[in-house]
């Protein structure tokens, strides 16, 4: 295993979940995520990394913001 | 000075914006920031292409011949003249400069000049990122010298107090003259300028920079598509 350890240049940082759609007949869908220290860069990185397409509308959630039912793997109750 | 040297050299300073943000899609601290680089310096370099489309129906393109052949003819700032060796110049350009021009489009779009106030209001919907992005690394924290050159050529770039833009203002092409857009600068990036002493006797009027110089040759052979021209076949 390698011994590199990857740093972040921001001590604390959140991971983001980015969502779009191409139409307003389209629900929101899950398109990735970005990593960044405030909600301010995070809109920053995902309109950059995430441009490519012609979205109509984009979003941002902090990942700690959504309530996990269940995960892949997990009973369904 | 006319508006359309005013709107050249906008184009000018756009154009190597997006060079050098462009440097650093390879450079920059996370692979988050390299993306935004490349984005943001795409932008720019498309912002630019706009602006000088815009010269020919402002009835007057300042563009001759010497642009192929004399830097001194492009009439971008000192900040610009040579590559950024570290992330403090990028960031002091992303958040003081590009939002010290985005500040001056703000200005044309909601002056009287038609072609103005249409080709360039969806700019400053691209340019929210990129202020968005500048002030979060500000506020991180860089080093002070670059961010008060960023500040001293900003402010030198908007020009004396009763200068071109000031008159371009009262005529109603702009709709914010050198206080004004200093003051929205200030504003927006919620700080306040550093207290510079200008000469205005040494300005150059049409370069609207206070020191001379000119862009690294490399930069300007790029510009004029001679660095591509060393990779072409022998004979081509």
């Amino acid at each position: 295993m390698s011994s590199r350890h990857f740093t972040r240049v921001h001590g604390s940082v959140r991971e983001y979940e980015v969502f779009a759609r191409k139409a307003r007949i389209d629900p929101l869908r899950m398109i990735g995520s970005v990593v960044a220290p405030d909600d301010d860069l995070a809109a920053a990185y995902a309109r950059a990394t995430y441009d490519e397409e012609r979205w109509i509308e984009m979003a941002i959630v902090p990942r700690e913001a959504m309530t996990i039912l269940w995960a892949p793997g997990e009973d369904v109750d | 000075m006319s508006l359309s040297t005013l709107v050249l050299s906008l184009a000018d300073n756009k154009l190597m914006l997006g060079l050098r943000y462009a440097e650093w899609a390879t450079r920059a601290p996370s692979l988050e920031a390299d993306i935004a680089a490349a984005a943001m310096g795409l932008d720019d370099l498309g912002h630019s292409r706009v602006l000088y489309g815009c010269l020919d129906p402002l009835g007057e393109d300042p563009r001759g011949p010497e642009r192929e052949t004399d830097a001194a003819s492009h009439l971008s700032l000192p900040y610009f003249d040579r590559p950024w060796t570290s992330w403090a110049q990028f960031v002091a350009a992303n958040s003081v400069l590009d939002t010290a021009f985005s500040v001056m489009i703000q200005a044309c779009v909601e002056g009287d000049v038609e072609v103005l106030r249409t080709r360039l209001r969806k700019m400053l919907n691209e340019e929210r990122y990129h202020f968005l992005h500048g002030r979060s690394w500000l506020r991180a924290g860089i080093d002070q010298e670059p961010l008060n050159e960023a500040w001293r050529q900003a402010i030198e770039w908007y020009g004396p107090p009763d200068g071109e833009v000031a008159g371009l203002n009262r005529r109603g092409a702009l709709s914010m003259g050198p206080a004004a857009l200093l003051s929205r600068l200030e504003e927006r990036l919620e700080a306040t300028a550093p207290r510079v002493a200008i000469d205005w006797t040494a300005w150059d009027t049409t370069r609207r920079r206070g020191r001379p110089g000119v862009l690294d040759e490399r930069t300007f052979g790029m510009l004029r598509g001679l660095e591509e021209k060393r990779f072409y076949p022998a004979g081509a």
